[in-house]
């Protein structure tokens, strides 16, 4: 068998494998979605007429203001939990197990990444539709709705290694959550709240270089003003920087269990 | 494959520091045979867990080299992977897969083909008692079912070389007994196996051969029997009805200076009432036969060491007979395995849950 057939066969069965482990218990997709909608119904009632303020421009109503931060959100709540799942097969022996298989590393890695794209794209897909329900727009249609999905998947890839890192290096439950919710910051200070021009200026100078900030601006226009390519190539290009860094070193670290 | 004469398993000078400077192993050689049962036996902490761990690719070792089916671990793991059977400590298994398709992954990911994927699935479930739980999630399981789905994952397919690591560990006494039974099945198909064990019976009912590790080290290594034997001697227990106990004291006081019962305090009150006299009436009638510093007392009788009790005791039984003195009890006692360690390590075995893996977080 050639190495990438290898690679993508070991990978189908692995992330099959991952997948019942995730569909399986309910709370998990339950508690990914459920923070995100929340605060989609929370807060577009409670801060209901700030989109009245000319920073808002054209935007309908605050809930459809909103929906862009939720789904992204929703994907960094599906990361959140991911390493988690990793860290339980670490102290049950399950990982040792399949590490004593004849498969590659990168397959076992690969079998874990490949269900987080698909978990964090349906998941934002219920928020994007739930989202929709509630009146939000999506100017751009059904292929505007699948690259949404597309791109919060890569956005789940490209943070996956904030939690797979600390899960493989300090083998704690607590560390690892701790870092996932470090990470709420990075949401609490982009556009998924309020717009660039409505910041402190420090924020601003934050967002500039802000990735959750990115993906939200090219899901918004997705939404709201159609295919904006400038804004989709910059979530993507981010996203592509901050995955090869974050998945490089959560390489290394899976190699450190071997020490 | 590796060539028939080849070991199945060989290390040399395998050494492990840990980082933090814990010397888990600190340089073990030994060979296994094709189709041999070996195990390590050994109390917690001694190095049994490391050592499985790093012929099973999972550990780098620090020192040494290490060859399983004939394959170096270093240098070819994926070969070695395909060869090797592996069931650790405590059953590792994905909670929310069924017990098949925990089976058909393993089977999968070692590229069987997908119809003796399903055979070899039904055989080992059927064979496990597991048919009827096989559509179960294994979060469900008891102990013993997660136990015996976890060898049959390691036995898919049909590896050279099974590797495990206190199989029995956490079973309780049936369930155990029934593993053995499994365990020696399997050998007999010719799979060689590699356990770890700190229960001295499970060594010496499954092991042909086993090496005793302490500190990371091996401290000696053999057949059980051969082990045991090295120890030099069985023992006889023999209880003396209490009227010639009285007789011995009696012929005792005759020829010893007329040494009473009980007027030392050591050690009279445990031995019994006529202990010294039985002793050294025993010696006497034995004198040919036992060494002498091989006689000692206890209550209500005499220990005899001997160097097969096996012919020793018809001959010991006439001459105590011909003298007039009745054995109302005899016992024989070949060396434990528990002997063989206290002899090599100076400390017995605590038969106690097995370490845990060590878990440290921040």
């Amino acid at each position: 068998m050639s190495t990438v057939a290898a690679f993508t066969m070991e990978t189908y069965r692995l992330g099959l494998r991952t997948i019942r482990r995730f569909v399986r218990v309910p709370a998990n997709w339950i508690s990914i979605v459920f923070f995100p909608l929340i605060q989609l119904l929370v807060f577009s009632q409670l801060y209901k007429d700030i989109v009245q303020l000319p920073a808002f421009g054209k935007q309908i109503s605050y809930l459809a203001y909103l929906a862009p931060g939720q789904i992204a959100f929703t994907a960094l709540m599906a990361v959140a939990w991911s390493g988690y799942g990793m860290l339980v097969e670490y102290r049950t022996g399950y990982l040792d197990k399949l590490r004593s298989y004849p498969i590659g590393r990168w397959s076992i890695l690969a079998g874990e990444m490949v269900p987080l794209f698909f978990q964090s794209a349906v998941m934002a897909g219920i928020v994007l539709i739930v989202s929709l329900l509630l009146g939000a727009t999506l100017v751009t249609g059904v292929g505007g709705f699948l690259l949404i999905l597309v791109l919060s998947g890569a956005f789940g890839i490209a943070f996956a290694g904030t939690s797979f890192i600390p899960a493989l290096l300090t083998k704690s439950e607590q560390a690892t959550s701790t870092i996932s919710l470090l990470l709420f910051p990075l949401v609490f200070m982009s556009t998924a709240f309020v717009p660039e021009a409505l910041m402190p200026g420090w924020m601003q100078a934050v967002n500039a270089y802000n990735p959750v900030t990115f993906i939200i601006e090219a899901i918004r226009a997705l939404m709201v003003t159609g295919y904006d390519w400038s804004a989709i190539g910059k979530a993507v290009l981010s996203m592509a920087a901050l995955g090869a860094v974050l998945q490089g070193v959560t390489f290394w670290a899976f190699g450190r269990l071997a020490r | 494959m590796a060539p028939a004469n080849m070991p199945a398993i060989e290390t040399a000078g395998l050494v492990k520091v840990y980082k933090g400077g814990v010397r888990a192993l600190d340089g073990i050689t030994f060979q296994m045979s094709p189709g041999e049962l070996f195990g390590l036996l050994g109390p917690n902490g001694a190095g049994k867990t490391t050592a499985i761990r790093i012929l099973a690719t999972l550990l780098v070792m620090t020192e040494g080299s290490a060859r399983v089916a004939g394959l170096d671990v270093s240098s070819k793991p994926r070969e070695v992977r395909e060869r090797l059977g592996l069931a650790m400590q405590t059953p590792s298994l994905d909670a929310f897969s069924t017990g098949r398709e925990t089976l058909e992954l393993a089977g999968r990911l070692h590229r069987m083909p997908s119809a003796s994927i399903k055979r070899r699935a039904d055989e080992l479930l059927e064979l496990m008692g597991l048919a009827s739980v096989a559509k179960k999630l294994t979060g469900t399981y008891s102990g013993g079912m997660k136990r015996r789905l976890d060898l049959a994952s390691a036995l898919m397919h049909c590896p050279e070389v099974l590797i495990l690591d206190e199989p029995t560990e956490g079973l309780d006494p049936q369930s155990r007994v029934a593993l053995w039974d499994e365990l020696e099945r399997i050998s007999r198909t010719g799979t060689t196996m590699l356990l770890t064990t700190h229960y001295m019976e499970e060594a010496d009912r499954l092991c042909t051969r086993l090496a005793i590790i302490d500190n990371g080290q091996i401290v000696v290594e053999g057949r059980p029997d051969e082990l045991k034997r090295s120890i030099g001697a069985d023992t006889v227990v023999l209880q003396l009805a209490p009227d010639q106990r009285a007789a011995a004291t009696q012929r005792l006081g005759d020829g010893n200076g007329g040494r009473s019962d009980g007027d030392g305090p050591t050690g009279a009150i445990e031995r019994g009432p006529s202990a010294d006299g039985q002793v050294v009436e025993v010696r006497r009638l034995l004198e040919g036969i036992v060494a002498a510093d091989a006689v000692a007392a206890h209550p209500g009788g005499v220990t005899l060491s001997v160097p097969n009790a096996g012919t020793a005791v018809p001959d010991l039984l006439r001459r105590l007979e011909s003298d007039g003195l009745r054995v109302s009890g005899l016992q024989m006692r070949q060396p434990s395995l528990d002997d063989v360690f206290l002899k090599y390590t100076g400390r017995r075995i605590r038969e106690e849950a097995a370490d845990q893996p060590i878990l440290l977080g921040w």
